[in-house]
């Protein structure tokens, strides 16, 4: 599902964000990308989202050679993977429904279906009576929630997870932790990046740990 | 492209517009200003063209003859005419010609006190129908009249006519420089307009693109939203033009020169023209600003 071979990223004379990366994911797979500030994590989920190009090296995604997609391709691959952010990036300005069926209206999914699988997967997320609430009403944990709604409602074969519980309490972490493991259970392939240590306490999933942009 | 996505592009395009509606009222007054002047510049020349077609349609030829002629010479030159588009004739004599030079001078006139014999010609002025004539038959017929005995000289009206032309081929130069400049700011307007819609959205654009979004869904909104601006700025401008219009046609007698002269409006044609013009400019300002914005 995502190959990386030897990949190196650099952002100019510095230190390289990641160096001689080569990892596997396999499909349905559960894997945590760990290590402290600054080792590559978010550059490595970056990559994987297209967000960042390897300086050299290779990555297949679904796939998709990275090094050679076209624009359109990655509007494409990104409709097939859900990414979640620590800052949940939702917008303020638009209701918890329409920030969960942006990722079906940019597909151009009918309306119809949209409402219809919007409903579902807030159902599904237990944000069914929080549809026409705008983010600044809700809690950290309720917007949270919202991310991993937009992130999932299409269905992706990928999931991303940036700090996923970063900003979140003990709690709330199982909460969240527990609904990425039932997203897991259906099929999805998931990648977690954190430095807590918390969320890998006695983890059976495959963990990859990184320092100064290599894998150690 | 699917109804579902229209109906997108529209809904965003038009909240955008009412999210940042200050920006676009002072972009679209702005507008409004730049493309009432170009549209009123047009308005003017389409007139100043129009009422140089009209005098030109016809064709004024003096024929002065050589003394004072006789009826049978008068009689030979009106024969020649026959064939000719000729609508009015009229002699004037040595005695005409000169009574009307001493009415034009007024209480000068006493100059031509000292004269001992009339020294202006007799000649006859005809007018030619201009649309039954080829450019060069006033300068043929000019040469067959000077062969006959008793003429003198030929002249004709072409002359000024030509000069108005040249005249108004110099405006047409100033104004396209002048309507491509005002076409240029008013695309550095809506440059200006969308890119703080663009600015405004910034955190949107990220998002949409994040989970799949194509450049053109993202633009789509942006580029609509410009074409409105475009729209209601040439749109408003040339309805202002039109009452301006009206106003002017009702309360002034405007006369330049040999009569009044009637203003006429835009043809449809020419007022969708503008408009479209209008849109064309908002749809490339929203391009370019979406092009220089556009590398995330």
């Amino acid at each position: 599902m995502i190959r990386l071979f030897n990949v190196y990223k650099s952002y100019g004379a510095e230190n390289p964000a990641l160096t001689d990366i080569s990892v596997e994911v396999t499909k349905g797979e559960f894997v945590f990308v760990t290590g402290p500030s600054g080792a590559g994590k978010t550059t490595l989920l970056k990559m994987i989202f297209c967000a960042e190009q390897p300086t050299s090296g290779h990555a297949l995604v679904n796939g998709r050679n990275l090094n050679r997609i076209k624009d359109k391709d990655v509007a494409l691959l990104r409709r097939s993977i859900g990414v979640i952010f620590q800052d949940f990036k939702l917008l303020t300005r638009r209701s918890v429904f329409e920030n969960v069926a942006l990722s079906l209206e940019v597909a151009g999914i009918q309306p119809a279906l949209t409402r219809k699988r919007v409903h579902q997967t807030l159902r599904y997320l237990g944000l069914a009576d929080k549809e026409g609430y705008y983010p600044p009403q809700l809690s950290g944990g309720e917007q949270q929630r919202v991310a991993i709604a937009r992130a999932v409602v299409n269905n992706p074969l990928i999931l991303l997870a940036d700090e996923p519980t970063g900003n979140l309490d003990h709690e709330l972490t199982m909460e969240i932790m527990a609904l990425l493991e039932e997203i897991h259970r259906r099929g999805t392939t998931v990648v977690i990046a954190t430095h807590s240590q918390e969320l890998l306490a006695g983890t059976m999933k495959r963990i990859i740990k990184l320092s100064k942009g290599r894998i150690v | 492209m699917r109804i579902s996505f229209l109906r997108y592009f529209f809904r965003q395009a038009l909240g955008n517009i009412f999210e940042n509606r200050m920006v676009h009222l002072i972009g679209v007054g702005t507008m409004v200003i730049a493309f009432l002047i170009f549209d009123a510049f047009v308005l003017a020349f389409v007139n100043m063209n129009a009422w140089t077609q009209e005098r030109g349609r016809t064709l004024t030829m003096s024929i002065y003859f050589k003394g004072d002629p006789d009826r049978s010479a008068i009689e030979d030159i009106q024969r020649e005419l026959l064939d000719y588009p000729v609508s009015v004739t009229r002699f004037i004599s040595k005695q005409d010609a000169m009574k009307s030079l001493r009415r034009q001078l007024g209480e000068r006139a006493g100059l031509l006190d000292g004269l001992k014999e009339n020294p202006l010609p007799a000649s006859l002025e005809i007018i030619l129908s201009r649309d039954e004539i080829d450019d060069s038959l006033p300068y043929e017929l000019k040469k067959k009249l000077e062969g006959i005995e008793h003429v003198d000289e030929v002249q004709y009206s072409q002359e000024w006519i030509d000069r108005i032309q040249a005249v108004l081929g110099v405006i047409e130069i100033v104004g396209l420089v002048f309507g491509g400049l005002l076409f240029l700011a008013a695309l550095f307007i809506v440059t200006n307009t969308i890119k703080l819609t663009i600015y405004s959205r910034k955190d949107e654009i990220e998002i949409l693109k994040l989970v799949g979004a194509t450049n053109g869904f993202v633009k789509a909104p942006f580029l609509i939203e410009g074409s409105i601006q475009g729209f209601l700025g040439g749109s408003v401008a040339m309805s202002i033009l039109f009452l301006g219009y009206i106003l002017v046609t009702n309360k002034v007698d405007l006369r330049i020169g040999f009569g009044a002269l009637d203003l006429v409006f835009l043809s449809p044609e020419f007022i969708l023209l503008l408009v479209a013009t209008s849109v064309i400019a908002g749809l490339i300002g929203s391009t370019v600003s979406l092009g220089r914005f556009f590398r995330i």
